[in-house]
């Protein structure tokens, strides 16, 4: 589904009203969401086109306020689909990822031979030492 | 059974015809196998391919809400059954595919415990199992080692018991958070163990703590029989259809088992013959090709003489808490899998008002969007009138900085109790994209899962808080939690209460056998997968060791 200039503006005017520019975090449109990440927003998420495209259609560039707020309150699909695009897109975006310190999904490395400090500091030995916990399997 | 070695040619008469391809399929199948029998195993789902899984996409928690969604009726894939589940409290989760559920399931490698298997001698309510954990313990240690599981040995929650084959997994800051408060009140804890290897095993990649198990590793790291069992399975002359939707077992004048009529990937019925069948279609998959099975001889459905096929389904009721803390904890990593695990609170203490207990897995918290519909749930709601400014706006910024990274979430699974109204049924409606029958649940949670998750989640509050947390938040009996589905068939030596007896043979037909876990006298408080492929494993062992005896068509 790609959406034409209007729309995305459309989009990122409704964006801003979802995620307004707070401290360091910028507003939605700043960080871009309705370009690239929106179409990936949407690509990934075929199942949403039409509630959003309801929802997006029925909202207003020139009265974002008004119109989201009426879109909530009348159509819950809709709105739920376009506040789901606009916050996913929004923390797709490096400069968000950046802001709030999130790599993604990464593979840290790590040493499966290193001894984990629970069995050098004692903590794991406490339980151990607090003996078995489970009832045997009785007996006859 | 002939005992001719593998390599049946389509639709021509095998040993034995397995349904599912599971883990508890691929165990039978495995063995089967290489004891020199031939062997077709009917799967409807398919291969499943680590490219296609979202983890190390960008997009990776938008598509976990939809294609990779544990739930089939949300999924609402082709290869998928719906599940009726308007007279259920509690969503069933599952996949179909080459592993099936286990495609999707977290890893968490947690075995029954003595007790388990005795729950009426010990606590006098339900039913003792027809054998004991001992009677399971070599099967279990056998698994473990083909499985590659990762973990700490010692655990004082369980009787001693051989090494695992890899070591744990880190527990990372979340664990550590974890333990800081069951350390501080003196509560059982243990490094979780899990079905990922730390170290290359068994065709495995060691997992990377990718978080992402439960949409699919895409590391090839999490333990999953595609990987693990079908090929060897497969090289030893087994055959794996997939795409293979079973519709009914047949049955001759004697009351035999004959094999299965099948709808192939081209929408064409196919007949598979075969001396002996397995059921391997998991607790909801099992009693409903089962019911779909009716025939003049078993009017109510196959091997439902006893009227148990359907009934006693438990499937777990769960709730969680999250616990946020001031200090960074890379809510993100993995495993996700369990990073803890606690058994203090697992045996019965009937002055809590309750029997039976739960497990406790403490796993980290996930990324940005998950933090925003924490397990499924809507964090926010605006009452009627607010403004969505109001309640989003600002709100997400603050929800996010202090919640992302912040956070540790214990998942508790309680022993759920054997109710013959708990069902599953055919639903006269819905259907399957091949246009047959959907299963239909009847499920209600118990007054005594109500109580047992309530004192969970009271003692899963004080642990976060003994660890510092600054904000808990309770999700209770999440409905999107049916991950274990168990107890329809169940077994048992009586014919006239049970469907199949220990070795998963049914009581009514001698050479239809239920390997999986719907056979599960009674459900144990802890993740079952450990503990369903050992009980497969130890009746296949029997099946192959008294083949000479089997009656066959
Ligand atoms: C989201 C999620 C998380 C989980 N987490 C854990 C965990 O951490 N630890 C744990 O121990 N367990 C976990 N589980 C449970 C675990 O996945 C199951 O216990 C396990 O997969 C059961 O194995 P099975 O072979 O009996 O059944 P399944 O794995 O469900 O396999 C049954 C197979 O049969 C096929 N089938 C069904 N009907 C038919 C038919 N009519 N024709 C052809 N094929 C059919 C299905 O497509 C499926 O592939 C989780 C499950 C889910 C869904
Ligand atoms: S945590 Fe391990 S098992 Fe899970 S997805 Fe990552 S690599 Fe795979």
């Amino acid at each position: 589904m790609l959406l034409d200039d209007a729309s995305r503006a459309k989009f990122a005017a409704i964006a801003d009203r979802l995620i307004p520019a707070s401290g360091k975090m910028p507003a939605a449109s700043s960080a871009s969401v309705q370009h690239a990440m929106l179409d990936l927003a949407l690509q990934s998420r075929p199942d949403l086109t039409e509630d959003f495209t309801r929802g997006l259609a029925a909202c207003s560039a020139d009265a974002p306020s008004q119109s989201i707020n009426a879109l909530f309150r009348e159509d819950r699909t809709g709105f739920n689909a376009v506040n789901l695009i606009a916050v996913a897109a929004y923390y797709m975006t490096d400069e968000v990822r950046d802001l709030i310190g999130y790599p993604g999904q990464e593979s840290p490395a790590y040493d499966p031979h290193e001894t984990p400090d629970y069995l050098v500091d004692g903590t794991l030995e406490r339980v151990v030492r607090r003996g078995p916990l489970y009832r045997p399997t009785p007996r006859g | 059974m002939s005992g001719k070695t593998g390599g049946a040619r389509r639709d021509e008469p095998v040993d034995v015809l397995i349904v599912g391809a599971g883990p508890s399929g691929a165990v039978a199948a495995r063995y089967l196998a290489a004891a020199g029998l031939s062997v077709v195993a009917l799967e409807q789902g398919h291969w499943p391919d680590a490219a296609d899984f979202p983890g190390r996409k960008r997009e990776f928690e938008l598509a976990a809400q939809k294609r990779w969604h544990p739930n089939p009726n949300v999924r609402d894939l082709p290869r998928d059954y719906p599940v009726e589940t308007s007279a259920s409290d509690i969503n069933p989760l599952m996949y179909a595919a080459v592993g099936g559920s286990t495609t999707l399931y977290a890893g968490h490698w947690t075995p029954f415990l003595p007790s388990d298997f005795r729950v009426k001698t010990l606590d006098g309510i339900a039913d003792d199992w027809p054998f004991t954990y001992e009677d399971l313990l070599p099967s279990l240690e056998e698994i473990e080692r083909e499985v590659g599981v990762s973990g700490l040995p010692g655990n004082p929650a369980y009787p001693p018991q051989r090494a695992f084959p890899t070591p744990p997994l880190p527990i990372g800051k979340a664990g550590r958070k974890a333990v800081e408060g069951l350390d501080k009140l003196g509560w059982h804890w243990w490094p979780g163990t899990n079905a990922m290897p730390s170290v290359p095993y068994n065709g495995l990649n060691p997992c990377v703590r990718r978080g992402t198990c439960m949409t699919g590793c895409p590391e090839g790291a999490k333990s999953t029989v595609n990987i693990t069992f079908w090929p060897h399975a497969i090289r030893s002359g087994a055959r794996l259809i997939t795409g293979a939707r079973v519709r009914e077992i047949e049955v001759n004048d004697q009351g035999l088992a004959t094999g299965a009529v099948y709808i192939d990937e081209n929408g064409r019925e196919r007949r598979q013959r075969a001396a002996v069948v397995i059921v391997c279609a998991n607790g909801i998959g099992t009693p409903r090709l089962l019911l779909l099975s009716k025939s003049k001889r078993f009017p109510d459905g196959l091997a439902n003489r006893s009227g148990m096929v359907g009934k006693r389904l438990m499937m777990h009721p769960f709730s969680a808490v999250l616990g946020v803390f001031e200090d960074e904890l890379d809510g993100w990593m993995g495993p996700f899998g369990q990073l803890v695990e606690s058994f203090e609170f697992y045996e019965t203490d009937a002055s809590r008002g309750f029997m039976r207990g739960a497990k406790w897995g403490a796993m980290p918290g996930g990324g940005p969007l998950g933090v925003t519909s924490f397990v499924g749930s809507q964090i926010f709601s605006a009452g009627e009138g607010g403004m969505v400014e109001d309640v989003w706006g600002e709100n997400l910024h603050k929800l996010v900085a202090r919640r992302f990274n912040h956070c540790l979430v214990y998942g508790i699974i309680g022993e759920d109790l054997p109710e013959e109204s708990n069902q599953v049924v055919l639903d006269p409606e819905l259907t399957d994209s091949d246009g047959v029958p959907a299963p239909k649940l009847l499920y209600k949670v118990s007054q005594n899962s109500h109580d047992m998750l309530r004192f969970h989640v009271a003692r899963c509050t004080e642990a976060v808080e003994a660890a510092g947390a600054i904000e808990t938040v309770v999700v209770h009996q999440v409905r999107d939690t049916g991950w274990h589905l168990l107890g329809s068939c169940r077994m048992g030596e009586d014919a006239a209460t049970s469907v199949v007896d220990q070795w998963g043979r049914s009581h009514d037909v001698p050479n239809l056998y239920i390997f999986d876990g719907s056979t599960f006298p009674t459900s144990g408080g802890v993740n079952p997968t450990a503990t369903i492929m050992s009980v497969a494993l130890r009746q296949v062992r029997r099946l192959i060791a008294q083949r000479h005896l089997q009656e066959a068509a």
